[in-house]
């Protein structure tokens, strides 16, 4: 029950949600009927999904999940209820999980209905590309709930966002001015392993993990469970950092 | 008694309690003491009304016992169990200030879902969300959406969610904001029935004149210090007994009266400070044998408004 109505309660914090979603999916769609992909140009509009669903969407939908409890005081009625906080965090991710499952198998119907009107092009793993940006969506969603833990409102979103890209330029840099060198190994490391895991999915989804030993078509199946396994686990240390401050932060709604 | 530590009544204690507020950015600088050292336990069945100047501390200590803040030093305990714990929350209902919830939810969505995270069966959240919806008369608009709601109906919302469990204490942080007359008798009317079924109490509020309808116990905060409780504000407690004459006041005054208790004094009315109103009798029947001709006695006593403003004025 409390699960449940948790869960639901994701879905229908505000209208906003639904005109994110629609705007989203009319936009795959748009750029699908546009670009009409071929096998060999697929690559580039399953990258599109992948950003465009996998790292824009969560900063949109989970802008404030928390943030706007707490600047409105919800959050002093909600802590005060008998149950762990980390119901609460975990309950809402799994809402917002749940939406963006709903939101790519749309995305998928959207793009095989297209097709099949439009009878040309291409969707050559568009499966994979989807899961890889639903994993990436459970990534970005989790680290970004979290900063909306002590960030309130919808500023996480925009943080994250300047934040990533402001990373991504600095470790392009690091990367470019440093290769050379053998202390680098560790710094790429950490880069690769600890921060959302763009290259990895992004190699899983293209199938660019095929030259190995395993292989299903163009995957790499132990690569590939390597990948997704490695995206879940950094879900769950994101969300266990959300779960901690939630249960650590102190609410107020006002001094008085 | 509010400071005596009842054991077998006591739902609410609060142990050398201090909170500090500190800066991030700042460091301890600008660091706010918010309360200081502060004991107190409130019983089964006792409503409590917090009174203080803004900044007093009121919020802070009523956001102590819902276990919303940490405390600097000190505990707080709510029902026998430390006031974070799941344990303390389960007999606790906590109505803020400004009461918010999603805006899209009507008001019987609101009851269904703050009923589900209490852990109460739907047949449960029924029954406690139709008893609350006549006792505090939401029937005309508890299928209007929340964001659509006045002052009043989210008030009258906020304490229905605070109910949903039937709490053991209640903590209200100005629960008649809003409130329309009818909504402040009923309100008033709740309250009591929830007190006379055990549950204990803590209101914080500015409209004095309504706590005192509904108690006589005070908790007074000044700067995060208790000032006075409720017993020792009725033992300070002044009147002031106006007596009418038809002539000689000075002279009856300066006669009969010793001069620390005369307050005001002309040829036709006497002001003479009572501190117990049995004493009244008395000082009439003094004067009338002393040769004082009455036309009208009347006894002033201080209210709950008169006492917070001297015990404020005392203090600046």
């Amino acid at each position: 029950m409390r699960a449940y109505e948790l869960i639901k309660e994701t879905f229908c914090r505000k209208l906003y949600i639904l005109i994110v979603h629609s705007s989203w999916l009319t936009l795959y769609g748009i750029i699908w009927w546009l670009f009409n992909p071929r096998a060999s140009e697929f690559s580039e509009f399953g990258r599109f999904i992948f950003i465009w669903g996998g790292f824009l969407l969560p900063l949109a939908l989970s802008a404030g999940i928390f943030g706007d409890d707490i600047s409105s005081g919800r959050i002093c009625v909600l802590v005060t209820k008998p149950f762990w906080p980390g119901e609460l965090y975990i309950y809402r991710l799994l809402g917002l999980s749940l939406q963006a499952a709903v939101h790519f198998i749309l995305a998928g119907c959207i793009i095989l209905i297209l097709h099949a009107l439009m009878r040309k092009g291409s969707t050559d793993n568009l499966g994979m590309w989807l899961f890889a940006s639903w994993l990436l969506f459970n990534t970005c969603a989790a680290l970004s709930t979290s900063l909306s833990v002590v960030i309130g409102r919808a500023y996480n979103a925009l943080l994250l966002l300047v934040v990533i890209v402001t990373g991504y330029f600095v470790v392009s840099w690091l990367i470019f001015s440093l290769k050379q060198q053998a202390e680098t190994g560790v710094l790429f490391s950490i880069i690769r392993f600890a921060c959302p895991p763009f290259k990895l999915l992004y190699k899983f989804a293209c199938g660019e993990y095929g030259k190995y030993s395993l292989t299903v078509g163009r995957f790499s199946l132990t690569k590939s469970v390597a990948c997704v396994v490695h995206s879940l686990i950094l879900t769950v240390v994101y969300s266990i950092v959300g779960i901690v401050l939630l249960s650590r932060r102190q609410f107020s709604c006002e001094r008085d | 008694m509010i400071y005596k530590d009842n054991k077998n009544t006591a739902v609410v204690k609060c142990k050398q309690l201090t909170k500090v507020y500190k800066s991030l950015w700042v460091g301890r600088s600008r660091a706010v003491c918010a309360l200081k050292n502060i004991s107190l336990s409130v019983n089964k069945g006792q409503i409590v009304g917090l009174i203080g100047p803004n900044g007093a501390g009121k919020t802070t200590l009523l956001n102590l016992m819902a276990g919303l803040i940490f405390s600097t030093e000190g505990c707080v305990t709510v029902c026998g169990h430390p006031a974070r714990s799941t344990k303390a929350r389960n007999g606790l209902g906590y109505m803020p200030e400004h009461p918010s919830f999603l805006g899209r939810y009507s008001a019987r969505a609101v009851l269904r879902y703050h009923g589900a995270l209490l852990g109460l069966s739907r047949k449960t959240i029924s029954l406690q969300a139709d008893k609350s919806i006549e006792q505090l008369q939401m029937q005309e608009f508890i299928d209007r959406r929340f964001s659509d709601f006045s002052q009043g109906m989210k008030q009258r919302l906020a304490l229905a969610v605070a109910l949903m469990n039937n709490p053991q204490v209640l903590l209200l942080d100005e629960p008649s904001n809003g409130l329309d007359p009818v909504g402040i008798i009923q309100l008033r009317d709740v309250l009591k029935q929830l007190r006379d079924s055990g549950t204990a109490i803590v209101i914080s509020s500015h409209r004095l004149g309504e706590l005192e309808k509904l108690t006589s116990d005070y908790i007074f905060l000044y700067r995060g210090q208790v000032v006075s409780f409720g017993d020792k504000i009725a033992s300070d407690q002044t009147g002031l007994l106006r007596v009418e004459l038809v002539s000689n006041g000075s002279y009856i005054a300066e006669k009969l009266l010793s001069p620390s208790r005369v307050l005001g004094v002309s040829d036709t009315e006497l002001e003479i400070a009572v501190n117990d109103p049995e004493d009244v009798p008395d000082i009439v029947s003094d004067l009338v044998k002393g040769g004082a001709r009455i036309r009208s006695v009347n006894l002033q006593t201080e209210d709950i408004e008169d006492i917070f403003l001297r015990l404020y004025n005392e203090r600046n």
